[in-house]
């Protein structure tokens, strides 16, 4: 697994992952996720380059998104491909997390919603 | 082309000195979910306990991921245990833990993760086979259905590449056992795991099942895909159908020698 | 026929005894090296069975060992008595104690109460296909099963036959006292006076050896169940039958090489 940050302008923070995310990679994941969480507003994980995901790596997003609606900060999963979106789907939490086709249709959602 | 997951070449075993498998032979690919079908006494229990590394062959070779399983080092051995899941027949819950215990035991045994995130990863596979409700009961207060269910959770806590399940219908009534054949499937799409089923249950092998295996008496008598299996000329895996399929046939000579000798088949 | 019988009942035993002896060399490997291989014997579980074997077997051990006190009192007078040397008995009843009666009796009781407990546990673990789970999840089940009861016990049968001579000896000195008409301080010091660490020693070396027995009968008995569990049952008898004839055939053989010494 490999993670790159990307900043964006205000305060939003892109942490893009690609590769095996598994029992063995998955902590890295957790701790990035949870340190830009407490630098930044808004956190985004971009999985389109996911190549495997296991429970573990949906549990540190699971983390993620609930230490983001304790402190009213956004977290959004971004351009989740099809082998993402199937163990989401079956983990039942599809439906849970905030999750847009790309980065636009974010930022689009993000805009009118304010 | 990538290797096969499993690959079992002429396993060989005695129990005492009867021979209980007599040469069988099969291969498992990735993302396959195989059968393995069978009356009792025909081998299969033995085979699963081979292929979960539990017995000693007497010969012949058991390849899983690549590697004789007969000869792991330590190392090697506790990797392949990360990465197979076993759910088994009667559940085989730890009696003496809860069942979110249970279910957290194999990553807290193997992992280095956070306590968090074990929790968070044993109550989503609890979610997944209903049983949410039930982390914090003991397994004696669990139905049939429900240990089933459990022991699945626990199987699959670690996301195995490759999973056993012992007999996953026995016991249940239909509708829990077809959610469950309907569960085995979703698992495999979702997380691409490699099955091994061992069932005697007709219905459950050929909704499952992309390749079946028929063992009769320590022997594969056929191995192929579900319509292959049904159409099989073969007379005593057509024996093995029918008998399933009708399960009231009755034979007066047989029952009559059952009577007067005593079951000599058991 | 009866050459056949021995010839396999000697064959049984002997394969009986080297798998009891596997099981202590592997449990004992667990115990040192476990840490190394991230298997370590767990702390909790050592304290949990410590508790379970020693702590709740209090009451029965008090009991027990104050009666054999005052049995083993009232015997020695009035064997003594025929002897004209009534006077000695606290001699006799500190010697018997510790030596003989103290780690008999723990043994006997812990072997009762635990050992069954063991062999019924495993046994049961066995049937509903536990120890399979525990081996598929990849833990060793000598590690996780044996390791820590073997460790709890050895703790615990000494201090448990220690605190069985206090209060075996206690109860004599009670008994003395009132059927001899003389203080209880006196016996008392006089008791102490006798009292040789080698003694005590003695009993306490004894009771480890026991230690050993019990948990490694308990533990083989339990693993050896195959089929249903109706057999958990015979192999629980069994299991107490056959600690407590090797405990009291260890006992012989520890008593014969320390009395020749």
């Amino acid at each position: 697994m490999e993670c790159q940050v990307s900043q964006q302008q205000d305060d939003i923070v892109i942490i893009h992952v690609k590769g095996e995310v598994d029992l063995c990679t998955s902590p890295e994941l957790r701790a990035l996720i949870l340190q830009y969480l407490k630098k930044s507003k808004s956190v985004l994980v971009e999985l389109s380059a996911v190549a495997y995901i296991d429970s573990s790596g949906i549990a540190s997003l699971v983390e993620g998104y609930q230490l983001s609606r304790q402190h009213q900060l956004t977290f959004a999963l971004i351009s989740v491909n099809k082998t993402v979106a199937s163990v989401l789907k079956l983990a039942k939490l599809d439906k849970v997390f905030q999750i847009y086709p790309s980065l636009y249709d974010w930022q689009q959602h993000h805009s009118s919603s304010q | 082309m990538t290797p096969p997951i499993i690959s079992v070449e002429n396993l060989v075993t005695y129990y005492g000195r009867h021979q209980v498998l007599k040469g069988v032979s099969l291969a498992v690919e990735q993302g396959e979910i195989l059968v393995i079908m069978g009356g009792s006494g025909s081998g299969k229990s033995t085979l699963l306990r081979h292929l979960l590394g539990l017995h000693a062959v007497t010969s012949g070779k058991i390849e899983i991921f690549g590697k004789n399983i007969q000869t792991l080092d330590w190392r090697e051995e506790q990797e392949f245990r990360r990465n197979i899941g076993v759910s088994f027949q009667g559940g085989a819950l730890f009696t003496s833990m809860t069942v979110g215990e249970n279910v957290r035991l194999p990553l807290q045994e193997h992992s280095r993760l956070d306590e968090q995130t074990i929790a968070i990863m044993s109550r989503m596979k609890l979610e997944m086979v209903d049983l949410s409700e039930s982390e914090d009961l003991m397994p004696s207060e669990l139905s049939g259905g429900m240990i089933k269910r459990a022991a699945l959770a626990r199987a699959i806590v670690m996301d195995p590449k490759l999973l056993f399940f012992d007999e996953p219908s026995a016991g249940l009534d239909p509708v829990v056992a077809a959610e469950l054949d309907q569960m085995i499937l979703e698992l495999r799409d979702a997380m691409r795991m490699t099955m091994v089923v061992v069932t005697h249950d007709l219905d459950s092998a050929f909704q499952i099942a992309d390749k079946i295996a028929v063992l009769d008496q320590g022997e594969i008598l056929q191995i192929g895909s579900v319509e292959m299996i049904k159409q099989s000329k073969h007379p005593r895996v057509q024996a093995l159908l029918q008998r399933q399929i009708r399960t009231t046939q009755f034979d007066p000579d047989e029952y009559l020698e059952r009577l007067m000798s005593g079951s000599g088949r058991k | 026929m009866v050459y056949s019988k021995l010839k396999q009942w000697l064959s049984h035993g002997i394969s009986e005894f080297g798998y009891i002896v596997i099981l202590l060399l592997e449990s004992l490997y667990w115990i040192v090296l476990g840490r190394f291989k991230s298997q370590a014997v767990s702390i909790r579980a050592i304290f949990f069975y410590m508790v379970q074997i020693g702590i709740n077997a209090l009451p029965i051990i008090s009991v027990l060992s104050l009666t054999i006190g005052v049995m083993l009192a009232m015997q020695g007078i009035h064997t003594l008595r025929v002897l004209g040397a009534e006077s000695k008995v606290i001699l006799g009843l500190v010697l018997s104690v510790t030596r003989e009666f103290a780690p008999l009796i723990i043994g006997i009781v812990v072997a009762g109460r635990s050992g069954s407990a063991l062999t019924a546990k495993i046994g049961t673990m066995q049937v509903s296909q536990e120890i399979d789970a525990l081996r598929v999840i990849g833990i060793n089940p000598v590690r996780y099963l044996v390791s820590p009861v073997l460790v709890a016990v050895f703790l615990m049968l000494p201090a448990l036959t220690f605190y069985a001579d206090v209060l075996g000896i206690l109860g004599g000195i009670l008994y003395s006292s009132t059927e001899l008409n003389h203080s209880v301080q006196v016996y008392i010091l006089e008791a102490l006076d006798l009292l040789s660490l080698d003694d005590v020693l003695h009993g306490l070396w004894k009771s480890m050896v026991f230690a050993v027995i019990i948990t490694l009968v308990g533990v083989s008995n339990g693993f050896m169940v195959q089929g249903g569990a109706e057999e958990v049952g015979t192999a629980t008898t069994r299991s107490v039958v056959f600690a407590i004839t090797y405990i009291i055939i260890a006992d012989m053989i520890f008593t014969f090489y320390l009395s020749h010494e």
